[in-house]
C-alpha cells in the first residue's frame, strides 16, 4: 500500500471513529436527558420559577426540595405523590383562580390534604409520577380520577348518613330510596322498607282492567291536553315511582287480565246516614261544599292536583301521597269511601292518616272527588278488554314473576322476590373489565357505564330486564354520585374504622299515645327524637315549648302561623279526648332539660319590664322584620299575635338565649341579649294574647 | 417519482399530526359544569347555569337556609319577605350594590348586623349563629352569582403562566 493511500484510510478511519464516538455519547446521553425531562421535574422547575414571581417566594420555597414528594399516612395506607406536581396544594396564598394549574391551592374543604391524602377522595393512581398514569385509566390501573361533578361520591364512602355539605350525594340517595331501587338491587346503606310498591292482593276491587292496562303501558295518571306534562304525583322534573316496563301488547293484555282477577276481599259499600244523603244529594252546592271541605282539610299538604294557569300545567300540593287530578277515573267509588275511612284496612303499611270523618264531610268530599277529579278521556285509547280468559291469567301470572313485579309488589300466595337485579352495594369499586358494555359507543369508564345504564338500560345490554326511568340531568348526576359512593367495605383497611354509619333509631311509642300516633301518622310529617318527616316542626321538645291547652286547641283546629306556607297541618277532626291524650303525652314526655318550666313560672313580670320589652321589640331589635303581630310584620318567623297563649315563658327565655340549642337548624339568629333584655322581651311577648276562635295557630316547615 | 413520494409522505405526516392535535384540543376542553361541585342558575337568566366550587356550594346551602327569606324574590316556601321590609334589602345577586362592598364590609354586616355598620337594624347579626367559615362561604356565593359579575380587586405581583 502506498503511504498516501495509507494516510487516506487512516483519515477515513478517524472520521468513522469520531462519528461512532458521537453516536455512543448520544446514546449514553439519552438516559440522563430523559431523566432530566421527566414531567414531574419539569413541573418542579416551573414551580420554582413561578414561586419567584410571587411576593411570598420565601414562604413558598421554604420546604421545597428537588425530589418526588409524597403524602404518607401509614395508618390509612395512603402514599400519594400528587404533591410532586401539585406543589401549592396547601399554600393559602395560591388559592386565586389566576394561579396556573397544577400549582393552585386546593379550595378550602373540611379535610386537609396533609391529613387525608388526595386519592381517598379523587381516586386515580397516587403512586404514579407521570401525568397520564396518575389521572387516567392505563393498562395497569383501571380507576381513573373522579370528575369533580361526582366527587361527592367519595364523601359518601365514609359518611353513610345524610351529609348536607354534599347536596348531590344526598339527593342521589334520596332518589334511590324513593324510587325503590332496593326492590331489585342490594344497595349499601338503603334498607328494604316494610312496603315498596302497594300490595296488589285486592287490586281488582280497586281499579278496572282498562286502567291497569293504561297504567302498565305508561305509568302516569296525567297527560296534559297538549301532551307536554306527564305526571304522577310529581312535577315532570320529578319521577313517578313506577317505571316503564316496555311491555308488548299481548303482555299488557295478559298482565292487566291477571291483576284484575285479584280480589282477595270484596269492598263493602259504606252505608251513609240516610238523613245526610237526603239532605245533601239534591243540593246545588253539594260539589262546592265538597271542594271547600277538601281544601279546609288540607288534603293538598300530601296530595297534589294539576292546575292549568295561563296555558301552563302545574301541580299544586305535596308529594307524600299520590297526585289526585284524575283519581276518580282510576278507583271505584266504593273503594274510595272505604279507603278514606280506613286506609290501613286496605293497605296495612299505608302512610295515610285515619281521619275522623263525619258522614256529611265524607259524602260531600267523595262526591266532589268523583265529579271533579276525573277525566272521561283518560282510558279512551285502551282497546276494549272483557273478562280475562284462563290463558291470559296464566300468562299474566308468569309475567308478574318474570318481569320482576314481585320484587316491589306483594300478592298473597305469591312469593316475594328479593335480589332480582344485581347486587350494587360495591358498584363504586367495579373495574372496567367487570362491566358489560356490549357494542355501545360510550366511553369505557364506570361513570359512563352507570349513566348509560340508568338513562337507558338497553343501551349497554339489549336483553336488560331493568325498566325505564326518566331522570333529568341533575338527578342523573345525583344518582350516579350515590351509586359511585357504594364501595362495599372499604378497601383501605385504615379507613374502615373511620366510617360514620347511618343512624335512624325508630320512635314508636306504645300505649294510648302510640295508638293515636299511628292513627294520625304524626311521624310522616313531624320529627320525634330525630325520627320522622321534615315537612312539619320537630316535636321532640314540644312539651317545653307549648302550653297544654294550646296543643289541645290546635289539634282540634289547626291553622297556620306562617301565612306564606302552602303546606298546613290537615284537619283530622280530632275529638277533644284524643287531643287531650296527645297533649298530655307531649307535655309530659317531649321535654328538654334546658327549659326550666317551674323556675320561670314563679317570675313576676312588672309593667316596666313589659314596656321595656315592647320598646326592644319595636325599635332596638326590630323583630317585626320577621315576625307578625296583629297585621304588621314579616313572614319569616311565626306569627306572635297569640304567643302568650301558645308558648311557655321559660321556653321563650331559653329561646332568646340560644335558639339553636332547642331547634338545631332554627333560622332565628342567636343574639347577645342581656338577662334584663331577655326577661323584658319575655314579659312583653307573654302579654300578646288573642281571644276568640279566629286565632291563628302554628304549623310550618322548620322553625 | 421520488419527489412525489416525499411530498405524499409529508402530507400524510401533516394530516396525522393535525388530527392528533385536534383530538387533544377536543379532549382538553371540559365543560365547566362537569368540573363543578354544585351549580346555581343565574337568577336573571335561568338558562345560564353558574358552576360553584365547594366553598360557594356551602354558601349556597347557608344562603337557602338562612338568608333567602329576605334577600331573594322567591323562596322555597313561596313568596318572599323582602317586599315587606322598609328599607328593602338588596337581592343577593345584585352586583350593582354588593360588588362595590369589600369582603370585609360584607363580613361585618352579616356578623354584626345592619345597625353595627350604620344600616337598618332590620338586618339581624348572625355572628353567634353562623360560623366564620359559613359567612365566608356565603360571601363567595354572592360573588359567584353577582349580576353584573363581580371582579375581585387586582392582586399585586406579575402574572405567570405555565404551558
Amino acid at each position: 500500500m502506498l503511504p498516501e493511500e495509507m494516510g487516506k484510510v487512516t483519515k477515513r478511519f478517524r472520521w468513522a471513529f469520531a462519528a461512532s464516538c458521537i453516536v455512543f455519547l448520544a446514546v449514553l446521553a439519552i438516559s440522563p436527558v430523559r431523566e432530566y425531562l421527566r414531567s414531574w421535574k419539569r413541573y418542579e422547575r416551573d414551580y420554582v420559577r413561578f414561586a419567584q414571581t410571587r411576593p411570598d417566594t420565601k414562604r413558598l420555597l421554604e420546604d421545597f426540595r428537588f425530589e418526588i414528594s409524597q403524602i404518607w399516612i401509614p395508618k390509612m395506607d395512603v402514599a400519594d405523590r400528587c404533591t410532586t406536581c401539585h406543589q401549592g396544594i396547601t399554600e393559602l396564598s395560591l388559592q386565586d383562580s389566576s394561579v396556573p394549574q397544577p400549582f393552585r391551592a386546593h379550595p378550602p374543604i373540611p379535610h386537609q390534604a396533609r391529613d387525608w391524602g388526595c386519592v381517598v377522595c379523587h381516586r386515580g393512581q397516587g403512586l404514579a409520577t407521570e401525568v397520564r398514569d396518575a389521572h387516567e385509566t392505563t393498562l395497569a390501573w383501571e380507576q381513573p380520577i373522579l370528575s369533580v361533578e361526582y366527587i361527592q361520591a367519595s364523601c359518601g364512602v365514609c359518611h353513610r348518613s345524610e351529609l348536607r355539605e354534599a347536596p348531590r350525594l344526598d339527593r342521589g340517595r334520596e332518589i334511590l330510596a324513593r324510587l325503590n331501587c332496593v326492590g331489585c338491587h342490594r344497595l349499601q346503606g338503603v334498607e328494604r322498607p316494610a312496603m315498596l310498591g302497594p300490595d296488589l292482593s285486592n287490586i281488582g276491587s280497586k281499579v278496572t282492567r282498562s286502567w291497569l292496562y293504561e297504567w302498565l303501558k305508561t305509568p302516569r295518571t296525567i297527560t296534559a291536553s297538549d301532551g307536554s306534562t306527564e305526571v304522577n304525583g310529581y312535577e315532570n322534573e320529578d319521577e313517578p315511582r313506577m317505571p316503564k316496563f316496555r311491555l308488548s301488547e299481548s303482555e299488557l293484555v295478559a298482565l292487566s287480565g291477571y291483576l284484575s282477577t285479584l280480589q282477595s276481599q270484596k269492598i263493602q259499600a259504606y252505608k251513609f246516614d240516610p238523613r245526610v244523603v237526603a239532605a245533601w244529594e239534591k243540593r246545588p252546592d253539594l260539589l262546592d261544599q265538597g271542594e271547600t271541605r277538601f281544601r279546609q282539610m288540607f288534603c293538598t299538604t300530601c296530595h297534589s292536583l294539576a292546575v292549568t294557569r295561563a296555558g301552563e300545567t302545574k301541580l299544586i300540593g305535596g308529594d307524600i301521597g299520590p297526585e289526585l287530578t284524575k283519581v276518580a277515573s282510576k278507583v271505584n267509588a266504593d273503594w274510595l269511601v272505604a279507603w278514606l275511612r280506613n286506609p290501613q284496612e286496605y293497605l296495612p303499611h299505608a302512610e295515610m292518616a285515619r281521619y275522623q270523618w263525619s258522614d256529611q264531610d265524607l259524602f260531600t268530599v267523595t262526591r266532589y272527588i268523583e265529579a271533579k277529579l276525573t277525566d272521561p278521556s283518560l282510558l279512551s285509547d285502551v282497546p276494549s278488554l272483557g273478562a280475562p280468559n284462563s290463558t291470559e291469567i296464566q300468562q299474566g301470572k308468569r309475567l308478574f314473576l318474570e318481569k320482576g313485579c314481585a320484587s316491589c309488589h306483594v300478592i298473597q300466595g305469591v312469593a316475594t322476590q328479593a335480589d332480582y337485579g344485581p347486587d350494587l352495594s360495591s358498584l363504586g369499586r367495579k373495574t372496567i373489565s367487570e362491566l358489560e358494555f356490549s357494542n355501545s359507543k360510550i366511553a369505557r369508564t364506570l361513570v359512563a357505564y352507570i349513566e348509560a345504564k340508568v338513562t337507558n338500560p338497553l343501551s349497554v345490554n339489549a336483553a336488560a330486564r331493568m325498566p325505564q326511568y326518566a331522570l333529568n340531568p341533575g338527578d342523573l348526576a345525583a344518582v350516579t354520585t350515590a351509586l359511585l359512593s357504594m364501595r362495599g367495605s372499604s378497601e383501605q383497611a385504615g379507613l374502615e374504622g373511620l366510617i360514620l354509619p347511618s343512624q335512624h333509631p325508630k320512635f314508636r311509642p306504645a300505649g294510648a299515645f302510640g295508638e293515636l300516633y299511628e292513627r294520625y301518622k304524626c311521624y310522616v310529617c313531624h320529627r320525634f327524637n330525630s325520627y320522622g318527616g321534615t315537612l312539619a316542626p320537630d316535636l321532640t321538645f314540644e312539651g317545653s315549648r307549648a302550653q297544654h291547652k294550646w296543643i289541645v286547641d290546635f289539634l282540634k283546629n289547626p291553622q297556620t302561623l306562617r301565612p306564606t306556607l302552602t303546606f298546613r297541618m290537615p284537619q283530622f277532626n280530632i275529638p277533644t279526648e284524643e287531643a287531650t291524650v296527645l297533649a298530655d303525652y307531649l307535655t309530659m314526655v317531649m321535654q328538654t332539660p334546658n327549659v326550666n318550666l317551674a323556675g320561670t313560672d314563679a317570675k313576676v313580670f312588672t309593667p316596666q319590664m313589659i314596656s321595656l320589652g315592647k320598646q326592644l321589640y319595636d325599635v332596638k331589635y326590630q323583630c317585626q322584620s320577621c315576625h307578625t303581630i296583629g297585621s304588621t310584620g314579616g313572614y319569616v318567623g311565626p306569627n306572635l299575635t297569640n304567643v302568650g297563649n301558645w308558648m311557655n315563658p321559660a321556653w321563650i327565655e331559653e329561646w332568646l338565649k340560644d335558639p339553636q340549642s332547642l331547634v338545631p337548624d332554627s333560622i332565628e339568629p342567636r343574639r347577645s341579649f342581656t338577662d334584663e333584655e331577655r326577661t323584658a322581651l319575655t314579659a312583653y311577648l307573654m302579654t300578646l294574647k288573642q281571644s276568640g276562635s279566629a286565632r291563628p295557630a302554628s304549623a310550618g316547615r322548620g322553625q | 417519482m421520488k419527489p412525489k413520494l416525499i411530498i405524499a409522505l409529508l402530507l400524510v405526516a401533516c394530516a396525522s399530526l393535525t388530527t392528533v392535535c385536534h383530538k387533544r384540543l377536543a379532549t382538553e376542553k371540559p365543560d365547566p359544569l362537569s368540573r363543578a361541585y354544585d351549580s346555581e342558575p343565574d337568577w336573571n337568566d335561568p338558562q345560564r347555569v353558574i358552576p360553584l366550587n365547594y366553598q360557594q356550594a356551602q354558601g349556597k346551602r347557608v344562603f337557602y337556609h338562612y338568608c333567602v327569606w329576605c334577600h331573594a324574590d322567591s323562596t322555597p316556601a313561596g313568596p318572599s319577605n323582602r317586599s315587606n321590609l322598609n328599607p328593602m334589602p338588596p337581592l343577593a345577586n345584585d352586583g350593582s350594590v354588593l360588588n362595590s362592598l369589600s369582603d370585609e364590609t360584607l363580613r361585618n354586616t352579616i356578623a354584626l348586623g345592619g345597625s353595627a355598620v350604620g344600616k337598618s337594624a332590620l338586618m339581624p347579626p348572625w355572628g353567634n349563629t353562623l360560623k366564620q367559615d359559613d359567612i365566608k362561604a356565603v360571601i363567595t356565593f354572592y360573588r359567584a352569582i353577582a349580576q353584573p359579575p363581580y371582579q375581585p380587586p387586582a392582586r399585586p405581583g406579575p402574572q405567570y403562566s405555565v404551558r
